[in-house]
């Protein structure tokens, strides 16, 4: 049942027309949505698309951020369910923005508050929830755009809420793909952790490889009062894909929240990640790996911001550079007036295999607090010859020897995760797209 | 346009920044229209500075060029502060000839800064040149001893409007190359307005034993609000260049807007200290970079202390291979002043390395920005980049901001980025306390401490000059 | 005329945690009395409350120096009417020399105008360095930046040696000292000690006291000083151990 193939041809397929049959596919759903949706489209259109005066975007290849002849379709392709190599089966299954498959819960969890479902689901049964979360922070990061086009757009996602002092020990596994040329798809996830309870949930990002995409997702993760959230995105959209990701975390009192983002898709792949500690005792982990390689660009911009005293921030970025590819990293901390005793910290270290790669990185730091420890650092270079030489002298072929020390960089991250599980999956998905 | 308005009264001078209380201890003008160019830019006030300096045309079209590209360039406020907007160009006023300085007498010069000059133990000669008492300090002896000493090896060293008559043949080749007038906002208005500044040409292996100093020939011009300096050190030649001091410097100009180029040619060394310390009304927006040949060396040592807005970030293009770059950077916030500085590094060649090391102190309301650049273009080998800054925070409502940006191109070069923010610590001021220091004793100790390792490389008088100077920023921090 | 340190029914707490609980002590120049007491019993809490940082709270009783209160005054005051602290974990000042140091401590006590003899400051500062068998080249470092912990504590003594305070706490002296170290900290000790100086050593061993021989033994007990003698009870609590006081202290 495509709805509107016919805009395929058109230029700027998020036209009027386009929101207002999206729009009417939702009827029914809170009056609230429905009408966040309509100032969302009408934001979109107002805003300017990013330019060369726009800060947020420095370095970017701006001019790919053309989102001309995409189309956002609700009708889901067949496509065979494949093993994504997570362990576990995924909870929540969304291809080209609808459900198509779940494997549902533990009742006995259910039972006592636990939810995963899908968001058009919620807005029936936890209404005020998602008005109180959804999309709710500021866009500071320069997408502000996208944001309304994704909140405008939205057709399902996911949403899991843990209720007060259930602590999960299986990772929640998401699965969002895109199939068929022109498609463009609005991921979603929305997660919160109430008073001490503690959850892992994995987004794994996938689409064909045939045809190009537009991939505009976001989430909300929202850590309250002594909580724990722990978040891994798998991002694996094709390497024809134009991808934004605009990730939120809060975090509240004594609560942690752990997010890695693994990066290994997509044409141009821009991630925006913004972690508010909102609470004495909040501390934000803040992870990604990225294996960029052809001639691909991978845009990361992160922001932390210590909005109370005592909290801690602790970002590690690190990218491999293959071929021609670029990466940029720009990094922020915000230090309020307030936040005295905040620590936090900021690093990204970019590994250079190719004489044609370009890493940028721009670490910053606005502290208006005097009690606080802030760090930061960026380091660009290649594989240490002397380690280098160390392997082949203990009989190591060169290239076996590179390769070990690539992922040698990358375990410093992956060792982070508690969950050994996740972490051996996670290092294969990386030994198998080096090969 | 004769010489009819000679007042006898004194006229209040305009405040060209909203907001700003000058009027403690005023300045007051004579206005002569023989030697001053109004207030306002345009064509005619191009023109009439040309005119006034008695240029080559080439000159004068460069000029004109420049304000166009001035008035076409928007502020640049996307990216720094908003409180540019505060500047207001039709106020200010662009020449003022050597003759027709502004003066008030050393009864108008109020307390707290004659005090400062006391503490600073600034010569009485001196305190009335900086206090703006005095258009001209009269060291013309020791400026002449310093100029004949390096005249007997070659070395060109005089002022640059005097250099575009004498040595057109090697001002022409260099200036503008540098830093192009279209480089930003604020190099445009100084080409189209500058007056002043110093030229220098060390010949070929000529090593300058003394550093050449601005402070010697202290003049209206040479602290001027638009001056152009451009030295050229020959192959194999050093010279260091140092200009400004410690004592606060009064001026009535509120926008300082200088352009400092560098030449240096295969292996030869330039290092060029400044020590800014302008009023606390004053905007100083100056564009200062070098150009390192093969082999070559050039070291920037920049301290900022005073004005109420400085942007200033000085760089080395690293054309040659094996050339080096430094920036030792130190800058000093207080209330209601905001040091923007930073650092450029743009690799060019291979084997090139730099160095950056900024650390900043930010005191009161006082605000300290880092911006950095470093560019590492395509396959080059072997560059490297080292660069530290640490902020030190006094009080709960300073501030700091870091903003560097890294680009490298390619698998054989090396950047490494380090910062850090910090404060004074409580255990190490109790320490000193409980060996009889009081609070601001320590608390200066401390900051000193901080910036020790920079510090030392600037010569002994500076150091002594900058030592006391933040004991007297400390005793007003605390308590 | 001796001076005179006395410590009167002090109480100090770090927040609302009482520490020290009625403590009482009087010192006079020429003596060396020895704290004794296990971790944990408000010893080092003692010694910095005495000195004025900042926080611990004094919440009753008085400390006098010749019986004038030093209570009221800041820990610059304090130490300029002549108290120094030999603290357990000195502050490293980044950048700042030791020279530089000393010398800043010295023009801080005298009075408004009167400037130091370079010269014979040097000549003072190099004989005192002889005295702690400290290398000349010492002075130009920062003051106890990426010192060892021997380090430290020889740099403190040197300190005190500069300062010539009349009341000396020192806390924990030996703590991170070989046998070496030890001898050479203690000779320098000994070598200060007589008429002008009083002097208190806070410590949990007895070890110390075989080198700095003490005329008065205090043990120290959740806050108080529970028993005094002279330094054969540091001998006797060496043998019997601390369980011993806490027995001695349930009888009674």
């Amino acid at each position: 049942m495509s709805t509107s193939t016919n805009l395929v041809t058109s230029v700027g397929a998020f036209s009027a027309e386009a929101f207002a049959l999206a729009l009417e596919s939702h009827k029914g759903l809170p009056s609230w949505w429905l009408e966040r949706k309509e100032a969302a489209y009408k934001q979109f259109t107002s805003l300017a698309y990013p330019s060369a005066t726009d800060e947020s975007w420095r370095f970017s290849t701006r001019s790919g951020f053309k989102l001309d002849g995409f189309l956002a379709t609700n009708s889901p392709a067949t496509t065979a369910a494949k093993d994504i190599g997570l362990p576990g089966k995924p909870a929540l299954t969304f291809v080209n923005n609808s459900l198509t498959e779940s494997n549902p819960v533990d009742q006995a969890l259910t039972q006592k508050g636990l939810v995963v479902s899908t968001l058009k689901q919620a807005l029936k049964t936890h209404s005020e929830v998602l008005k109180a979360h959804f999309m709710a922070q500021d866009q500071r990061l320069g997408s502000a755009k996208f944001a309304a086009l994704h909140t405008a757009f939205i057709n399902d996602g996911a949403f899991i809420y843990v209720p007060k002092g259930m602590e999960l020990k299986t990772p929640i596994t998401i699965v969002h793909s895109a199939s068929g040329a022109n498609t463009a798809v609005f991921p979603h996830t929305l997660v919160i952790t109430e008073e001490n309870a503690q959850v892992s949930v994995i987004d794994y990002f996938v689409s064909d490889s045939t045809s190009a995409h537009f991939c505009c997702g976001a989430n909300d993760l929202y850590a309250g009062h002594g909580s724990k959230l722990n978040y891994v995105g798998l991002q694996n959209w094709s390497t024809l894909d134009l991808c934004l990701q605009m990730n939120s975390t809060v975090v509240k009192r004594d609560a942690r929240a752990q997010s890695l983002n693994l990066h290994l898709g997509g044409h141009q792949a821009r991630h925006e990640s913004l972690s508010q500690l909102q609470a004495p005792g909040a501390f934000s982990e803040m992870l990604a790996l990225t294996i960029a390689s052809g001639e691909r660009e991978f845009d990361q911009r992160t922001l932390q911001i210590h909005q109370a005293p005592n909290t801690k921030s602790d970002l590690l970025y690190k990218n491999v550079l293959q071929d021609k590819a670029r990466t940029i990293f720009s990094g922020l901390i915000v230090v309020d007036q307030d936040a005295q005793k905040t620590d936090a910290y900021q690093s990204n270290r970019n590994l250079m295999l190719s004489d044609s790669a370009e890493a940028n990185s721009l670490p910053g730091l606005e502290i208006q607090a005097n009690d606080v420890r802030c760090t930061h650092g960026a380091t660009t270079s290649r594989v240490d010859p002397e380690e280098l030489f160390y392997l082949q002298a203990r009989c190591i072929p060169e290239a076996k020897a590179h390769e070990l020390l690539v992922f040698g960089f990358f375990e410093e991250v992956l060792n982070r995760l508690e969950d050994d599980e996740l972490h051996a999956a996670l290092r294969t998905i990386i030994q198998s797209n080096f090969n | 346009m004769a010489d009819t308005t000679l007042t006898s009264e004194p006229v209040q001078s305009d405040n060209p920044v909203t907001g700003i209380d000058q009027s403690a201890g005023n300045f007051s003008y004579k206005v002569d229209y023989e030697f001053d160019a109004g207030t306002g830019l345009s064509e005619k006030t191009v023109e009439y500075i040309s005119a006034a300096k008695k240029e080559d045309p080439w000159i004068r079209e460069f000029r004109l060029k420049a304000l166009k590209v001035f008035e076409s360039k928007p502020m640049p406020t996307h990216w720094a502060t908003k409180d540019l907007e505060a500047i207001d160009f039709s106020k200010i006023r662009y020449y003022l000839s050597s003759g027709q300085k502004p003066k008030r007498t050393w009864d108008e010069v109020p307390d707290d800064i004659k005090r400062t000059f006391e503490r600073l133990g600034i010569p009485e000669q001196e305190r009335k040149f900086l206090a703006g008492v005095e258009a001209q300090f009269d060291s013309e002896a020791a400026y002449s001893n310093v100029k004949e000493a390096v005249s007997k090896q070659g070395v060109i060293f005089m002022n640059s409007g005097e250099a575009l008559k004498e040595h057109p043949e090697i001002f022409k080749k260099w200036f503008g190359k540098v830093i192009p007038t279209g480089d930003n906002k604020f190099s445009a208005l100084n080409s189209a307005v500058f007056s002043g500044g110093s030229f220098i040409y060390v010949p070929k292996g000529v090593k300058v034993s003394h550093p050449l100093q601005a402070y010697f020939r202290i003049n209206a011009e040479n602290f001027g609000q638009f001056e152009r300096t451009l030295i050229i050190a020959d192959e194999g030649s050093e010279v260091t260049y140092m200009e400004g001091c410690t004592a606060p410097k009064f001026s009535t100009s509120t926008l300082h807007s200088a352009v400092v180029e560098l030449v240096a040619l295969k292996g030869a060394k330039i290092q060029y200290i400044t020590v800014q310390n302008w009023a606390a009304n004053v905007f100083n927006l100056v564009t200062k970079r070098g150009v390192a040949h093969e082999e070559a060396e050039i070291k920037w040592i920049d301290c900022n202390i005073g004005s109420r807005l400085t942007m200033k970030y000085p760089g080395v293009i690293l054309k040659g291979r094996k050339a080096r770059g430094e920036v030792i950077s130190i800058a000093l916030a207080n209330d209601g002043q905001h040091q923007d500085t930073g650092a450029k590094m743009v690799h060019a060649a291979d084997e090139t390395t730099s160095n950056i090391i900024a650390k900043s102190i930010s005191v009161g309301h006082g605000r300290s920005t880092y911006r950095g650049m470093v560019h590492m273009p395509k396959h080059l080998k072997g560059c490297k980049n080292n660069t530290e800054c640490d902020a030190l925070l006094i009080n709960t409502n300073s501030r700091t901001d870091t903003y560097p940006s890294i680009t490298v191109r390619g698998a054989e070069n090396k950047v490494q980025h380090e910062a850090s923010v910090s404060k004074v610590s409580e255990e190490q001021i109790f320490y000193m306390r409980q060996r009889g220091l009081t609070e601001a004793q320590a608390m200066s100790l401390s900051v000193n401490g901080f910036i020790n390792d920079l510090a030392r490389q600037f010569p002994m008088e500076y150091s002594v000059e900058l030592k006391r100077l933040i004991d007297l920023e400390m005793e007003g921090s605390v308590g | 005329m001796a001076s005179s340190l006395e410590i009167k029914n002090l109480h100090v707490s770090i927040g609302d945690k009482e520490i020290v609980k009625g403590l009482s002590l009087t010192v006079k120049t020429g003596e060396v009395h020895a704290i004794m007491g296990p971790n944990g019993t408000g010893k080092s809490t003692l010694s910095k409350a005495i000195a004025g940082h900042p926080d611990y709270t004094i919440t009753s009783g008085d400390v006098l120096i010749d019986g004038k209160s030093i209570l009221g005054i800041e820990p610059d005051e304090r130490a300029r009417a002549g108290l120094f602290l030999a603290f357990q974990y000195p502050a490293e000042i980044p950048g700042v020399s030791i020279a530089n140091f000393i010398r800043a401590a010295l023009q801080a006590k005298m009075g408004e105008g009167e400037e130091l003899d370079a010269t014979a400051y040097y000549k003072k500062l190099y004989q005192k360095m002889d005295m702690l068998q400290i290398d000349r080249k010492f002075t130009s470092r920062a003051v106890n930046d990426g010192f060892s912990g021997g380090e430290k504590k020889r740099c403190e003594i040197l300190q005190m040696a500069m300062l010539e305070p009349r009341f000396a706490m020192m806390d924990e002296t030996d703590s991170g000292l070989d046998i070496d170290a030890l001898r050479i900290v203690s000779d320098g000790v000994n070598q200060l000690k007589g008429d002008a100086l009083g002097v208190i050593m806070i410590t949990h061993y007895q070890r110390l006291l075989n080198y700095i021989v003490p005329d008065h033994v205090h043990v120290m007990w959740d806050g108080r000083i529970v028993k005094s003698g002279d330094k054969s009870l540091a001998l006797e609590l060496e043998a019997k151990g601390y369980e011993w006081v806490k027995k001695e202290l349930i009888k009674a």
